[in-house]
């Protein structure tokens, strides 16, 4: 079991090391990153804009019902909200969302392109999987990240103020006001560094799933189990680590 | 052209390649003939670097490609091209698409620009129409590989593989799962091929009719070990018991047929 978990990693480092290396380096893919970009971040965006909505939504409603409790007034559930939004939900809600909807998609597309031997096939066109298959995907997320976050961590900003609005009671632009002293334009730009970065550890650990796809139908749906597990328990320890990091900046 | 040389092949504890040493010659279509699981498909991709060696060499062209890394295969798989069991277009891809991917990604040509050489391996496969610059098949170049009949997929397979040129041809199993008249023509389609293109070929098989039919020289595999080789003649006049099985079997087949 231990020698399986250091092929693995060392078979993850590797494939990684050689994707960057793809990535920053001519030809560029630049058709592929952009059909990739459409595929994670166009229609991706529908979703992840409905479930940060209902996480911010029921962020402020909950936040507002223990302050109550606690400090007997709601009044700092505006910069509560946007401080939680900005530093956390947005990018993370984001990341996991796209994990499931995108990640396992590649898991899966790659993985039955092994099966069927297809990855063989470009392999034997002197085509290098890595450079075609895994770069395009690992820009392509990257950016894909960066721009989610900017927009969910926008728009989830906006369902708190509207449920603080209709809810709470307060005016937009006191929710704004209220708001200001707890967060920054660094929080926004810390978000968009955190999307990016989720998004290049998803096509990484997917990309690396198929590759690695046993054989069969059970083969691919294992490939894609293991993708989504291994990119979510990764999103969540980096999400720790950048946090931590960010921190001594706030 | 081609030199094997103590090829050993492991799978955890399991050797499925105990030091095969033969050589094909320029322009040879030499079959690799066995039962299955006896290491026939692992010897293809070994050549290739799609699996790697545990002992022995391989030479192509009098190059030692045993130890490339990955990065430098790359060029050598160019030279070499490889129909694999399974049709495996990419399916995301139009028929035309397909074949002309290998142009497109190393020529850095569009798809019109690559499209007569894209009719040209049409036609060599006998998917064309005849001339292929007069009458082009466009509804068949335009569809996805899951709209045409497993039998044309392999048969694009070996144009995609044809139209970048290479000087050696790989065969895993090209009739596998094929009717008797399909199978006929594909390995018809092998030999006039391997003629016209003036390449070498290795092609990996059970099937002891196509063999005899198109091979210039047979190697028998047994668990791992080469157990006969010779031209057709020589295998025809064999004792070896697995030669005399296949041939009885072959025989078996034709008279029900």
């Amino acid at each position: 079991m231990i020698r399986n978990a250091v092929h693995h990693v060392f078979g993850f480092s590797y494939l990684s090391a050689r994707a960057f290396a793809s990535a920053f380096s001519p030809p560029y893919r630049w058709r592929d990153v952009f059909r990739q970009i459409d595929f994670v971040a166009a229609e991706s965006l529908p979703i992840v804009l409905l479930c940060v909505c209902a996480a911010a939504m029921v962020t402020i409603i909950e936040a507002s019902f223990h302050m109550k409790i606690v400090i007997q007034n709601d009044s700092m559930v505006p910069g509560f909200a946007a401080m939680l939004i900005l530093r956390e939900l947005g990018a993370v809600v984001m990341a996991l969302l796209v994990t499931s909807r995108a990640g396992a998609g590649m898991a899966a597309e790659i993985g039955s392109m092994k099966v069927t031997e297809q990855v063989e096939a470009l392999q034997m066109l002197g085509l290098d999987p890595v450079r075609f298959l895994v770069a395009p995907r690992l820009v392509a997320c990257a950016i894909a990240g960066a721009l989610l976050s900017l927009v969910a961590n926008i728009v989830c900003l906006m369902a708190a103020m509207s449920v603080s609005v209709v809810k709470l009671g307060y005016t937009a632009e006191l929710f704004l006001e209220m708001s200001r002293p707890f967060v920054s334009g660094q929080d926004l730009l810390f978000a968009v560094i955190k999307g990016a970065v989720f998004g290049a550890v998803i096509p990484l650990f997917s990309c690396y799933s198929g590759l690695n796809c046993r054989p069969g139908a059970e083969g691919v749906g294992l490939a894609t189990t293991n993708a989504v597990v291994a990119s979510s328990v990764a999103i969540i320890v980096l999400d720790f680590i950048m946090s931590y990091l960010m921190s001594f900046y706030y | 052209m081609i030199d094997f040389e103590s090829l050993v092949k492991r799978f955890g504890d399991r050797t499925v390649l105990k030091g095969l040493s033969f050589t094909v010659q320029e322009g040879e279509i030499v079959f690799i003939l066995g039962t299955s699981g006896t290491g026939k498909s692992v010897l293809l991709k070994t050549l290739v670097g799609l699996l790697r060696a545990d002992g022995g060499r391989v030479r192509i062209a009098g190059e030692d490609v045993t130890d490339l890394s990955e990065e430098n295969y790359l060029p050598i798989r160019r030279r070499c091209g490889m129909v694999f069991q399974h049709p495996a277009l990419f399916d995301s891809l139009t028929i035309a698409e397909n074949i002309a991917y290998g142009l497109m990604k190393h020529e850095r040509l569009s798809l019109e620009e690559a499209m007569p050489r894209v009719r040209e391996c049409l036609a060599l496969v006998g998917l064309g129409g005849g001339d292929p610059s007069l009458q082009p098949d466009i509804q068949l170049e335009t569809k996805l590989p899951t709209q045409i009949s497993y039998g044309m997929q392999k048969r694009v397979s070996l144009a995609r593989t044809v139209a970048v040129g290479p000087k050696i041809l790989l065969f895993d199993e090209p009739t596998t799962g094929l009717d008797p008249v399909t199978t006929r023509q594909i390995n018809h389609l092998i030999r006039d091929l391997s003629r016209k293109t003036k390449t070498t070929s290795m092609v990996v098989s059970h099937d002891m009719d196509c063999a005899l039919e198109i091979a210039d020289r047979i190697v028998v595999l047994d668990k791992g070990m080469i157990v006969e080789q010779g031209t057709v003649k020589e295998i025809l006049d064999s004792k070896q018991p697995l030669v005399i099985d296949f041939l009885a079997e072959a025989k078996a087949r034709t008279v029900e047929q």
